[in-house]
């Protein structure tokens, strides 16, 4: 997933002339954006898994590893989202999100775009219109009109209580707005792929949001980023301790309102002179009746996608470079 | 229509203009420099698509790899891994294309994004815009090649106005040697030329001067060509067939004996004429032979007199012994003998104002040249010549100098090319347009150097020839070393295979590197074309040409050698009348001079008589056969009376 935040672009301006017509007292941003990029504000955690693979997590050596070994990873998915501060009123801020997701399938060792499902780019307008009171319903109108979505930043949440006006608040909202929607993005392109089955699919990030992609076999999912970690105590050392090659025991990861999944950790690249986490990467795979091995043969196909290095991506520890292409095709297109 | 092929882009730092755009395409495309490709604009202008065609001038390949490091890490530093990867990175072609035309041509604006297609063949009509001479009306479309890239084949027309004047006028050949570019390349054009020549624009002829080799000796014959060359012969429309009407010229050899041409073989010698001339030809082109250090005013003043007063004319003087009548080397050799034996008699240091070593000087520069140029200049003053007057329509001259001393060559280059000149103003050539080959241009008019008399000529055709219809048609290897004067009125360039040294001179700074590396590496039979028409150069392919090639006509018809007279002349005369036997020639020459007998074979070669054997015969002088002495009746001596000895 890449997240990028800018200042407004071609479409953005166009609702932005809009919005200063039906919003006197508008303040237009111009340039790069008036907020820090927007990054998760989960906090760090280690959190107990089940093992499903021996007694105690340990670390396994990778069998069957060479240079000449395949990947039977046939696709890649991954999307991307821009949040743009395009202006504001009295502080309160008025983003544009653009999510897109999109498949690239390999033909001969060359990445094309997945002819079955489009790639997807999709733009909304992220406002807190309970603060917009200047805002009036034929503003509304003519901006729905014009074919943009509307999503309301200031609605309760769970316990009925409205967000404050802080604009931090509000951004903080739209980001994890725009965040959702973007993965339901990915998710319905992931549904659709499973659904014809095709060939095992490489997600950018985890399975479990939806059922369908959960179970299914096609779905393979990659983690880069380590904001949750799964394991405890002594288990710790060991997943910090992988060497290259190396995958933790397969364990069960069942978060709440999600569907369970088997998973482990993979280390990609030496960590030697790098931090603990580089080149780990956990890999998410649908239940299954032999999970060591499928834990193998997943690993041995993610360990071959290291190549080519996605470089120059910042991520290029982790990151396959089928990835990189999506992200690629996805900002070229969005 | 055909599928898009590419689509234009346009960034701030490689910005599209008016004259060149940028377009990607699939990696598999059949593109490449050179390609001709066709724009369809996305927004109207004035109500009109606007449609721009290009040609590819330059090509880029990379990936999304931000350094070559990073390659070599990601293969552990083993390139044979880099094979195992399972995915192969993004990579871009990215070409360059100069702009051949814009459609609508005004308001000239830059070409605008759009999908990118390959010129199909109505395209590139339109793209060179050879559409204006080959609609009906016009029609003085000379095909010169097939363009041909990613199926499409293209016939490429040059227009005749501008390749023969009288718009512009001349062409230029440059490619290495032995290439079979430049000769090759000349022979395809002209056989192209003959036959498509509009016949309202009048007749036409080519003279060639065949400076080196045999490679223009056998043009009447057919040469071997391979099926794709028949494919193009026809595409082309033109008979892959030799020249129908061909006529040689060749001096003698020093000796006399024999022609002094690679096509001296005896099957070969019905149309090769011998190219003889006698002083009053030779004298007027003196200034040819004779530098300026030989040549001041004074001895310019005394040839002048010559000209003037001696050659053709009966002279006398107080001072000479007899009247002289000069019509040969041989008559101004002794007429000189005369004029200084009488001043030395009469001791003066000076005759009609001429200074005995001026006189002396000029009498030794112009009997020199006779030596100089023996073979070619006779004693005599026997002349034989090229048909001026007669010249026939589609008929080819081949002038073969190829193995004469370079004075020579000089000097037959001048008076064939003055006379031509003479005859086109005169309008009484026999044909209206005539095209003049020469070939080793920048040995003939380098671009430095001393300025001869040659390089003034062609000078002058390149620059007035046009208007005259004496068009230039001219060949080197290195184009950079040649007048620029001479190549800058050529209207039409051709380029074969280049030398990079010639490529990396100031002349070809306007080619992309791309093309120049294009150049470079031309396989035979390919050629850059420049013509008035075309905003760029153009690459196409030609036929090889249907005539025999030098060296496979020189190995089926061996150069003649050296014989003796009498074999000599034998073979001389027997295409002119095959009843000749050896033993007849040997029968009739058996009592006459070496000279006589070739005075008497060149009068024949140059009369071709119906009845060779009589006037062959009729060129002698009598010749009384020897008779036995009858013996004088002996009167009777009378005895000496015995003791009487004395008779008394």
């Amino acid at each position: 997933m890449l997240v990028s935040n800018s200042g407004p672009d071609a479409t953005s301006r166009a609702v932005l002339r809009l919005l200063v017509e039906k919003l006197p007292g508008l303040s237009p941003i111009e340039g790069g954006g008036g907020s820090e990029p927007p990054i998760s504000s989960d906090p760090p955690i280690l959190r107990a898994a089940q093992i499903v693979e021996g007694s105690a997590l340990r670390a396994i050596k990778v069998p069957g590893l060479s240079r000449e070994m395949a990947s039977g990873f046939g696709a890649f998915l991954d999307g991307t989202q821009k949040v743009q501060v395009i202006g504001h009123i009295d502080g309160l801020p008025i983003v544009v999100g653009t999510i897109s997701s999109a498949v690239r399938v390999r033909v001969n060792k060359r990445l094309v775009t997945w002819g079955h499902q489009p790639p997807r780019v999709e733009r909304a307008l992220y406002l807190p219109l309970r603060y917009l009171t200047a805002l009036s319903a034929e503003g509304l109108g003519a901006i729905t009109a014009a074919q943009w979505r509307l999503v309301d930043t200031s609605t309760a949440d769970r316990n009925g209580e409205y967000p404050s006006q802080h604009p931090a608040v509000l951004l903080e909202r739209a980001v994890r707005a725009v965040d959702q929607q973007r993965e339901e993005l990915e998710d319905r392109l992931a549904e659709a792929w499973c659904a014809l089955g095709e060939s095992p699919l490489f997600i950018d990030g985890g399975i479990s949001r939806t059922p369908a992609v959960a179970a299914s076999t096609c779905a393979v999912g990659v983690i880069k980023s380590h904001r949750t970690l799964y394991v405890e105590g002594d288990s710790l050392k060991v997943v910090m301790g992988l060497r290259r090659g190396e995958r933790s025991s397969v364990f069960r990861v069942s978060p709440r309102s999600r569907s369970a999944v088997l998973s482990w950790y993979l280390r990609q690249r030496s960590p030697e002179g790098h931090d603990a986490l580089w080149g780990l990467v956990r890999v998410e795979v649908a239940e299954c009746d032999r999970p060591a091995e499928r834990a193998d043969e997943i690993s041995r196909w993610v360990l071959a996608e290291t190549s080519p290095l996605a470089l120059p991506d910042g991520r290029w520890d982790k990151m396959s470079y089928g990835i990189r292409d999506c992200e690629e095709f996805l900002r070229a297109i969005s | 229509m055909s599928e898009a092929l590419g689509r234009v882009v346009a960034t701030e730092r490689k910005p599209n203009t008016p004259h060149e755009f940028h377009f990607w395409t699939a990696i598999d495309s059949p593109v490449g420099i050179g390609t001709i490709v066709r724009v369809d604009g996305a927004q109207p202008i004035d109500g009109q698509i606007p449609h721009i065609y290009g040609i590819i001038v330059e090509g880029f390949s990379y990936t999304d790899l931000q350094s070559p490091m990073h390659d070599v890490l990601g293969h552990d530093g083993l390139p044979t891994s880099a094979g195992f990867a399972s995915t192969e990175r993004a990579e871009i072609r990215l070409y360059t294309a100069a702009v051949l035309r814009q459609v609508p041509e005004e308001p000239l604006q830059p070409v605008p994004m759009g999908q990118v297609f390959l010129a199909e063949e109505e395209d590139v009509q339109v793209a060179l815009r050879m559409d204006s001479y080959l609609k009906e009306g016009a029609a003085t479309g000379i095909p010169v090649g097939v363009y041909r890239a990613g199926g499409t084949d293209a016939v490429i027309y040059l227009d005749a106005d501008f390749l023969l004047g009288p718009e512009a006028a001349h062409l230029n050949i440059t490619g290495v040697s032995g290439l079979a570019t430049k000769t090759s390349a000349v022979e395809w054009l002209l056989s192209s030329l003959f036959t498509h020549f509009p016949e309202g624009k009048g007749s036409i002829a080519a003279v060639c001067f065949n400076v080196k080799g045999p490679d223009l000796c056998y043009l009447d014959k057919p040469g071997r060509i391979e099926d794709t060359d028949k494919t193009l012969y026809e595409k082309l429309g033109v008979d892959p067939k030799p020249f129908e009407s061909v006529q040689y010229f060749a001096p003698y050899t020093a000796k006399g004996l024999s022609l002094n041409t690679f096509r001296n073989n005896e099957a070969l010698l019905d149309n090769v004429v011998p190219l003889t001339w006698g002083l009053r030809e030779v004298l007027q082109f003196a200034e040819v032979l004779l530098n300026k250090d030989d040549v001041d005013a004074k001895a310019d003043a005394l040839i002048d007199f010559i000209t003037q007063n001696v050659i053709d004319k009966e002279f006398s003087d107080p001072l000479l012994s007899k009247k002289h009548k000069v019509q040969s080397f041989a008559d101004l050799e002794a007429w000189f003998r005369d004029v200084l034996q009488g001043m030395e008699k009469k001791d003066g240091e000076s005759w009609r104002t001429h200074h005995v070593a001026t006189i002396r000087k000029v009498r030794n520069r112009l009997s020199n040249i006779s030596t100089r140029c023996a073979g070619l200049v006779t004693d005599s003053g026997a002349v034989s010549d090229l048909p001026f007057g007669s010249f026939a329509d589609r008929t080819v001259y081949v002038v073969d100098v190829a193995n004469l001393e370079e004075d020579a060559q000089d000097l037959i280059f001048a008076r064939i090319v003055s006379k031509l000149r003479e005859h086109l103003e005169r309008r009484d050539l026999g044909v209206k347009h005539l095209v003049v080959f020469v070939d080793e241009l920048n040995k003939y008019a380098p671009g430095d150097g001393a300025d001869t008399y040659v390089r003034k000529m062609l000078l002058d055709i390149a620059e007035r020839g046009r208007y005259l219809g004496l068009v230039l048609f001219s060949a080197q290897q290195f184009r950079s070393q040649v007048h620029r004067r001479v190549v800058g009125n050529s209207g039409t360039a051709l380029f074969g295979r280049m030398d990079p040294d010639e490529l990396s001179t100031p002349g070809y700074t306007v080619l992309s590197p791309a093309t120049k590396t294009k150049l470079a590496t031309l396989e035979k039979g390919q050629l850059m074309i420049r013509h008035p028409h075309f905003t760029q150069p153009i690459f196409v392919r030609f036929p090889r040409p249907s005539v025999m090639q030098g060296r496979e006509g020189a190995e089926r018809y061996p150069q003649a050698s050296e014989v003796p007279l009498d074999i000599a002349v034998f073979r001389s005369l027997r295409p002119l009348d095959p009843g000749i036997t050896l033993p007849w020639v040997q029968d009739l020459t058996a009592l006459y001079t070496e000279d006589e007998i070739i005075r008497a074979r060149n009068a024949t070669l140059l009369a071709r008589p119906e009845n060779v054997k009589a006037y062959f015969t009729a060129q002698f002088r009598k010749v009384i056969p020897a008779q036995p002495a009858a013996r004088p009746m002996a009167t009777t001596i009378k005895s000496a009376p015995e003791n009487d000895p004395y008779g008394f």
